[in-house]
């Protein structure tokens, strides 16, 4: 069972594809084109996420602008009623740094306290939920996406992707860097934070690296920050490996069409949806996933669903 | 313009020293590890009531976010009461475990007095005071050549301007929260404001009859480094300058 929840299938047969007259276009009396196109506009998920991020990233700003003291701090850290917060790729490399200097018995309870709920969280929610539901940096991304997206269907640009693994080598690497300078490196590159701190405590010079990154994946690579660098994002990618919290797939709803795979962030993870390539009749998308829906918007046969795994067989 | 680089290499550089016009908030631990310890969150800017602490930007050279205060615009003038930053500080680079000691002595000290009536005695203010008292941000320096009271000159009028922004609780008003220094009017014979407004009091600093038969002001052990002398100062160039130690 557990081992099933964790291989997600990877390693079995596929199953034989779905012949014409059981594809569901066909079922719904549609010619296959029709039947694609039929959520076309569909941006209801996408829509609620981003209320969720403006929201809460303005309750940052006003907390401190109007004196709320609801949600204190910034993304590094912070008090939400006064329940610490902390990032944890941040404490990572503090406590990376402190176990070569023994600064770890220093830390306050509350440092620990504000990482275990950190991690507890987004457990629950799927790690990678943060990026896409609380991330700034990301709807900025979003917005570039569409101007990368226009420029290569004009062929003004080409399409570059790198390995996936990428992000774990520059995770890995800027912890490595953090104990060598004895300094949070990474800070200082951090699109996120410079975007989180520039909104609450006003703008630094820093905010023009984020736009050179911003350019980069107009110009450059699609969504190169975070699908390739970011290691905030491979850090919550490790901690929501097994999270409950994920999106269903159903191979019976699926018309084999790729739509999702095409806005998706991390297309490796709905590797299921080809033609032939699903090995169980339900699938869930592994732990890069950020939960952003907007494969869930756009499924024509709503094949691809927000899901508690493991629910069915609980209930 | 300059590229991210620059500041990983900006960041070294603070390794040294801050900035001699930028102090660190009180409580705050050894440059080096307040530089990696710090996670740059500003729940310290947050919670102070007088906005004396700022997070630096690219251009302070003090390491991209972390906490400073500039104490001639504001200056950190204690309103808070309990030494908040450094309470709120999770990751303790403004380190509040001294100053919970030092309250918690100076609390038993004051019960342990001979003939001391435990009904009047206030631990919370005890406990305040001497958690106060602890802070040290640096020193106040005086600049002989520029001070009012080393020329004999008395001051009337506002320090800074009507226009100033900055804050503070003056010891002498019984204040319960900060009033702007910039609506406050003073008129003095012999120019004492780094005196009246300290904080600390008698502790800190003194007027002093100097050998030339002048009243200057003479900074003694207790200054804490908040700065509110550099900040009431009235000279166009503060005369009275905290020096990080």
């Amino acid at each position: 069972m557990l081992s099933d929840y964790i291989s997600n299938g990877k390693n079995k047969e596929p199953l034989p594809p779905k012949p014409v007259e059981k594809m569901p276009h066909t079922l719904a009396g549609l010619s296959f084109k029709e039947w694609r196109d039929s959520r076309k506009g569909n941006h209801k998920m996408r829509n609620i996420r981003w209320s969720v991020l403006l929201f809460m990233n303005l309750l940052f700003v006003f907390s401190f602008w109007l004196d709320l003291s609801v949600l204190e701090g910034s993304l590094s850290g912070s008090r939400l009623v006064g329940f610490y917060l902390m990032d944890p790729f941040n404490a990572l490399q503090l406590l990376a740094i402190s176990s070569t200097t023994g600064y770890m018995a220093m830390l306050t309870m509350n440092f620990f306290i504000g990482l275990a709920t950190i991690l507890i969280f987004w457990f629950i929610l799927g790690g990678r939920s943060f990026c896409s539901w609380m991330c700034p940096y990301h709807i900025l991304a979003e917005w570039a996406e569409k101007v990368h997206l226009y420029l290569l269907n004009k062929k003004k640009i080409k399409a570059r992707t790198y390995h996936i693994g990428l992000r774990f080598v520059f995770m890995i690497g800027f912890v490595l860097l953090a104990i060598l300078t004895k300094n949070l490196v990474f800070e200082n590159l951090n699109v996120v934070g410079i975007i989180s701190k520039g909104m609450i405590y006003g703008p630094s010079l820093l905010l023009l690296w984020v736009l050179a990154v911003i350019l980069f994946e107009v110009f450059v690579s699609r969504r190169f920050w975070c699908r390739y660098v970011c290691p905030i994002g491979a850090t919550y990618s490790i901690v929501g490996k097994l999270s409950p919290l994920a999106i269903k797939f159903d191979l019976d709803k699926c018309g084999y069409c790729l739509e999702c795979q095409k806005v998706c962030l991390v297309p490796h993870e709905l590797w299921f949806v080809k033609r032939g390539a699903a090995t169980q009749e339900t699938h869930f998308v592994g732990s890069d996933c950020t939960r952003c829906g907007l494969c869930v918007d756009v499924c024509p046969g709503h094949a691809l669903n927000y899901s508690v795994k493991g629910a069915a067989s609980i209930l | 313009m300059i590229g991210a680089g620059t500041f990983v290499l900006s960041n070294k550089a603070a390794e040294a020293m801050p900035r001699i016009d930028f102090l660190r908030p009180p409580g705050a631990i050894n440059e080096e590890d307040f530089l990696y310890g710090c996670i740059k969150c500003g729940l310290c800017v947050q919670i102070c009531p007088v906005d004396a602490i700022k997070l630096a930007g690219a251009g302070e050279g003090l390491g991209f976010g972390t906490p400073y205060i500039e104490p001639r615009l504001q200056a950190c003038d204690f309103s808070c009461d309990a030494l908040q930053c450094i309470e709120v500080c999770p990751t303790a680079v403004l380190d509040f475990k001294p100053f919970k000691e030092k309250g918690a002595e100076a609390v038993e000290k004051a019960a342990a007095q001979p003939g001391v009536d435990l009904s009047q005695v206030n631990p919370f203010e005890v406990q305040k005071v001497a958690m106060k008292e602890a802070v040290l941000i640096g020193k106040a320096h005086v600049n002989k050549s520029t001070c009012l009271a080393h020329q004999e000159k008395g001051f009337q009028g506002t320090p800074r301007g009507n226009d100033f922004k900055g804050v503070h609780r003056s010891p002498g008003k019984n204040e319960v929260s900060a009033s702007p220094l910039g609506e406050r009017e003073f008129d003095r014979e012999i120019c004492d404001l780094c005196i009246t407004e300290c904080p600390i009091g008698e502790k800190a600093i003194v007027q002093k009859l100097s050998r030339s038969g002048k009243l200057v002001p003479k900074v003694l052990d207790g200054c804490t480094g908040c700065g509110v002398c550099q900040m009431v100062c009235p000279t166009q160039q503060p005369s009275i300058i905290v020096e990080p130690v």
